[in-house]
């Protein structure tokens, strides 16, 4: 097969590459950039371990072939904190207790973020229902809801202060 | 997985060029949300992908002398976030709010659900009940193919192997209905339609003014139920009348068995999810 050559942005760091036509996103993660943050799960784009944001959307990097992104922005798990500074979203996991074995957490996370994004004071059903794609097989979902919530309460009770 | 070939063209000219000297060694891709996991399965073989996700000319939803064009790759995420499909088009916007998650509705097409031609197409009974033509094309030819007339079986549709659906268009007369579309599925989410019901009804004095109705993974392919509307249209809505349709519903549906329910299930349920949108649509 012959390589494709792309360019694309990773943590906000300039990047190349040379990946095979059938090359997964996952897989250069993973493998190539050492990215380990990003899971695989199902493989088949139904449990939302494998999610980051591609051009500042959430997208399943199982079902993401490498060679699309050529030109793109790329975050994962590892690029939300800043430096020793965690992200909001992540402090509300670990202060809730919404985190046990850990596999389902960086897709959860950045699906969240990306709720908050779109929907900065989400009422549990929304939160639900916006969640549906990131399964979690220890938790029973009830401390990830909570943390979702605490940090959308705490949000935009920073807004409110920064006004 | 297997190899291929990837090619992102720019341009929708691009991509009919590698169309026609392709033809059926080339496979369009977009999202890649259905095509991937057929092609690690090993369902789907091709030579050559064709990524038409950034092709900026076939993503849009725009209203042009009174009727409603939707770009086929335009994104589940983009219909929802539209204000036309949410006001104007609400039974297509109900239907994409229900399909998948918000993560792979990023990814997922419109263009792209109708073309795999799965039996269980979500977006298909909505745009059978708002009556959609699809804008077809070639290298050498453009033409409109009625949705009605789209599907031939389970994953196969009317598409010459050089031919892509470049739009989705409404006509002003269908938009603006009151639509209901119910996906019933074995979970709440995330899962692959056991069987859809869309329809569409205007009501005057009682009597039946309008009706369209739709319904998914009850057949070969996405289904109008066109005998029940026939039965319907004209008449003066009571108990009696929804019973009736209820049990022509359930005559006219072609469901099959399979690893979701069986055939007597869905046959049933059909009936049900009818009477539950036209209940829906009547109070």
């Amino acid at each position: 097969m012959k390589k494709i050559p792309i360019k694309f942005s990773i943590n906000d760091q300039k990047r190349e590459a040379l990946v095979n036509p059938n090359d997964l996103l996952i897989n250069i993660l993973r493998d190539d950039l050492y990215l380990t943050g990003t899971k695989y799960g199902c493989g088949i784009g139904e449990c939302g371990a494998c999610t980051v944001f591609l051009n500042n959307e959430p997208v399943l990097s199982c079902l993401t072939l490498a060679a699309a992104v050529d030109g793109k922005k790329i975050t994962t798990i590892e690029g939300l904190a800043k430096g020793n500074k965690l992200h909001p979203m992540q402090i509300a996991f670990s202060k809730n207790a919404a985190v046990q074995c850990g596999f389902c957490t960086p897709g959860m996370i950045l699906t969240a973020v990306a709720l908050l994004k779109e929907n900065p004071s989400p009422t549990e059903e929304e939160i639900k229902d916006y969640m549906r794609g990131n399964l979690c097989r220890c938790t029973g979902y009830v401390q990830i809801i909570k943390a979702i919530k605490t940090c959308a309460a705490e949000q935009n009770q920073l807004n409110l202060l920064t006004r | 997985m297997s190899q291929f070939k990837y090619i992102s063209p720019k341009t929708k000219e691009e991509v009919l060029q590698i169309l026609k000297q392709e033809k059926s060694e080339a496979c369009l891709v977009a999202g890649c949300s259905n095509i991937l996991p057929y092609i690690k399965d090993k369902i789907i073989s091709k030579k050559l992908l064709l990524d038409i996700s950034d092709i900026e000319e076939l993503n849009y939803i725009k209203k042009s002398e009174g009727k409603l064009y939707i770009g086929a790759g335009t994104t589940i995420s983009d219909l929802i976030n539209s204000k036309i499909i949410r006001e104007e088009c609400n039974i297509l916007y109900q239907t994409a709010e229900q399909f998948a998650d918000p993560t792979i509705r990023n990814s997922a097409t419109i263009g792209g659900n109708l073309a795999d031609a799965s039996p269980a197409a979500d977006v298909a009974p909505p745009l059978l009940v708002l009556d959609a033509v699809l804008e077809v094309e070639s290298m050498d030819e453009k033409r409109e193919i009625s949705l009605k007339n789209f599907f031939v079986g389970p994953r196969k549709t009317v598409l010459h192997d050089d031919e892509m659906i470049s739009s989705i268009k409404i006509k002003d007369d269908t938009i603006n209905k009151n639509g209901y579309f119910i996906k019933l599925g074995l979970r709440q989410a995330m899962a692959i339609s056991l069987a859809t019901v869309a329809l569409i009804l205007e009501v005057e004095k009682d009597k039946i003014a309008d009706v369209r109705i739709a319904m998914g993974s009850i057949a070969p392919t996405p289904l109008r139920l066109i005998k029940v509307e026939r039965f319907l249209k004209n008449k003066k809505i009571n108990d009696e009348l929804i019973e009736e349709a209820v049990k022509k519903v359930r005559v006219e549906v072609k469901p099959i068995g399979d690893v979701r329910a069986s055939a007597e299930y869905r046959r049933y349920v059909s009936g049900i999810l009818f009477k539950r949108a036209f209940k829906k649509l009547t109070n």
